[in-house]
């Protein structure tokens, strides 16, 4: 082996934990990156999912959490004869288990126009007829059904965060294999409906309205035609295409790719930060050596490389385990199933571990700069007289 | 086989340290011939390894000039110095300075590096240079495996491998016992004797200072006294 490489290696485990912990210090924001890289690829791929499917949604224009009459389904089927909708109104659970903290996402959906609204739930024959004759049929997004180990013909109880603050009975009917969500929980309105009524409830509003478009010109027609239609009623809508409710909603909620990009960025700079203390620290411990490397005659550029070497290759190794493991553990075991609220499974690219272990390369580069600098502009006549 | 001579027309050096100026070295002149063991000895802080690291390339006269064989080294720069180091001049210091973590071959083998140079002729260089310094058998030792006295014989050992013109050893014995400091003086001696290296030498030791065939004494950056050594111990010493 050339001894340039015996050098670095040996240098490398000088002192090992420190190295061990440095590499560790850039392994664990990498992991981060790679993880939020996953999940705002899994938001962007749900949103684009959203964009593609040709519906509207309307809201209470006073705010997301004000209801809506049910009764505006009708009117909004009759805005314009010509261009046909589907129009399904949802509103609102949440819940939990009895037994169980873990939030769940359930809707009430009615029952006729759910299919027609949701065809990217493709729910098969026997689903569908379970779905429109159990009144407390239950689809169960996959994610969320593999988290709970819940399958078909399961009977589940869920207490919702609302009215009609009672336990509810569901049977599962379908964990939806082919819909792009699968975190959330769909039941029959009608069933939440009568299940309002006799706890005293007012059961006759929704959360929301899904309106399915025919084409993307009917999209357009009605995404402007809609709120001025009910603009002098009680309650004003808001109607805006899908992408664009549930960009807004994910970015109010949580602001989760603007948070996650700060994060790393954060924890990114840390590990800098981390790094280049530990190569200042080598610096320090090695000032005769690299004072006698260069009255040898070794100059700048060899003693720079020296240095960037060692602080790129604890980099690299740091960032390839931070970006490896997650890989390795979201491709194949098992945690590949485990679902991410909002969005589908994380899916990490091996592009985006490319790009980590390139932020890590970055890391190493600006963690050595200065120690190199220092160590390639040493005067050996200085260091020998401050080490005597 | 090759040796330069060295020859220093009235140098200065002035180290400024904010408003004080320390004059190391005070308008000195003095002229090493061409394969001589010359011992510099003087009082703390008379300018001895400033000599030294003028002469060797690693520090730049504040006036005067320095000559080194056929090298000006007032005149060039610090990229031309350093590369000028790697092949005319090899270095021996008090404390050794060797790569903690490379064993004894692997330090000597360090300046190579710097040579357009195969590996077996390297590795060969290397033998050449351990058996020269008496440490075949320690090869793959760490410095830390090493004694005073080897860790001295390998830091000699790395010196003398490129086969340098100039051999520079500041206060080479300054941590060694008087015996181990014996054999050391005795194998600079032999280099100087047998392969007819130019060899300056800082030393406090007066022992040390019988080995060389002229003794310069400094005393606040000027030459104080020049002494002939008349005995010729080094020649003595390398033959016993
Ligand atoms: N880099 C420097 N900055 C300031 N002053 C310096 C520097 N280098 C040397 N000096 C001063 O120059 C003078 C000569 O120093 P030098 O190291 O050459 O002495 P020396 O004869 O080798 O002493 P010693 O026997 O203690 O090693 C001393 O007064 C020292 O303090
Ligand atoms: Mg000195």
């Amino acid at each position: 082996m050339p001894l340039q490489l015996v050098y670095l290696g040996r240098n490398l485990t000088r002192n090992p934990l420190r190295t061990l912990l440095t590499a560790a210090a850039v392994a664990l924001p990498i992991t981060i990156v790679v993880l939020s890289s996953a999940v705002i690829d899994g938001i962007n791929l749900f949103l684009d999912n959203s964009g593609k499917q040709l519906r509207l949604v309307v809201v209470n224009r006073a705010s997301i959490v004000a209801l809506l009459p049910e009764g505006y389904r009708a009117k909004l089927e009759v805005v314009d004869a010509r261009r046909p909708i589907h129009v399904c109104g949802q509103r609102w659970l949440g819940g939990q288990l009895p037994n169980d903290p873990r939030p769940l996402s359930t809707l009430a959906a009615d029952v006729d126009t759910f299919p027609a609204v949701f065809p990217d739930y493709l729910l098969r024959p026997g689903e569908l007829e379970a779905w429109q004759t159990d009144r407390q049929a239950l689809i169960v997004g996959r994610g969320t059904a593999t988290q709970f180990g819940w399958q078909v013909g399961d009977r589940i109880t869920i207490n919702p965060s609302v009215p009609p603050y009672v336990p509810l009975q569901f049977h599962v009917v379908s964990t939806a294999p082919d819909a792009v969500d699968t975190y959330t929980l769909f039941c029959r309105r009608d069933y939440i409906a009568e299940e309002l009524k006799r706890n005293h409830y007012m059961e006759d509003r929704v959360s929301l309205f899904f309106v399915k478009c025919r084409s993307a010109s009917d999209l357009e027609f009605y995404r402007t035609a809609i709120d001025p239609f009910f603009a002098n009623a009680t309650d004003e809508t808001m109607t805006q295409d899908e992408k664009t409710f549930m960009n807004q909603f994910i970015t109010q909620q949580f602001d989760l790719p603007r948070n996650l990009t700060i994060l790393c960025a954060i924890t990114v700079l840390v590990a800098t930060l981390a790094a280049a203390n530990t190569m200042s620290m080598n610096f320090r411990d090695r000032l005769g050596e690299y004072a006698t490397l260069k009255s040898i005659g070794f100059g700048r550029r060899a003693i720079l490389a020296t240095v960037q070497a060692e602080s790129l290759a604890v980099c690299a190794a740091g960032g390839l385990c931070g970006a490896l493991v997650p890989y390795i553990a979201f491709t194949y075991t098992r945690l590949r199933e485990y679902p991410v609220p909002l969005i589908q499974q994380l899916q990490i690219r091996p592009v985006v571990c490319l790009l980590a272990v390139g932020v890590a390369l970055a890391i190493g580069l600006l963690a050595g700069a200065w120690p190199a600098w220092l160590a390639a502009r040493l005067k050996p006549v200085d260091a020998f007289r401050a080490l005597e | 086989m090759s040796a330069a001579d060295i020859e220093l027309v009235d140098v200065r050096k002035v180290y400024r340290k904010g408003r004080n100026a320390i004059s190391a070295l005070d308008g000195l002149s003095l002229h090493v011939a061409p394969g001589s063991f010359v011992v510099i000895m003087g009082p703390s802080g008379s300018g001895k390894s400033t000599l030294l690291h003028l002469v060797g390339g690693l520090d730049a006269p504040t006036a005067g000039t320095v000559r080194v064989g056929d090298a000006q080294l007032e005149q060039m720069s610090e990229r031309g110095l350093t590369a000028w180091r790697s092949r005319h001049v090899g270095f021996i210091f008090q404390m050794y300075y060797l790569v903690p973590v490379l064993t004894a071959a692997q330090n000597i083998e360090l300046p190579l590096l710097l040579f357009h140079m195969t590996g077996r002729e390297r590795r060969q260089r290397v033998r050449t240079a351990l058996d020269i310094v008496g440490l075949s058998d320690r090869t793959d030792h760490r410095p830390s495996q090493l004694s005073g006295g080897e860790e001295q014989r390998v830091a000699i050992a790395r010196a003398i491998v490129t086969d340098p013109d100039v051999i520079l050893a500041d206060e080479p014995t300054g941590d060694l016992d008087a015996r181990t400091s014996e054999e050391i003086l005795s194998l600079l001696s032999l280099l100087h004797a047998q392969y007819g290296k130019t060899i300056v030498m800082v030393t406090h030791d007066p022992r040390g200072a019988a080995h060389g065939q002229r003794v310069v004494h400094l005393d606040k950056g000027i030459l104080d006294r020049d002494v002939q050594n008349d005995t010729h111990a080094a020649t003595a010493a390398a033959h016993k």
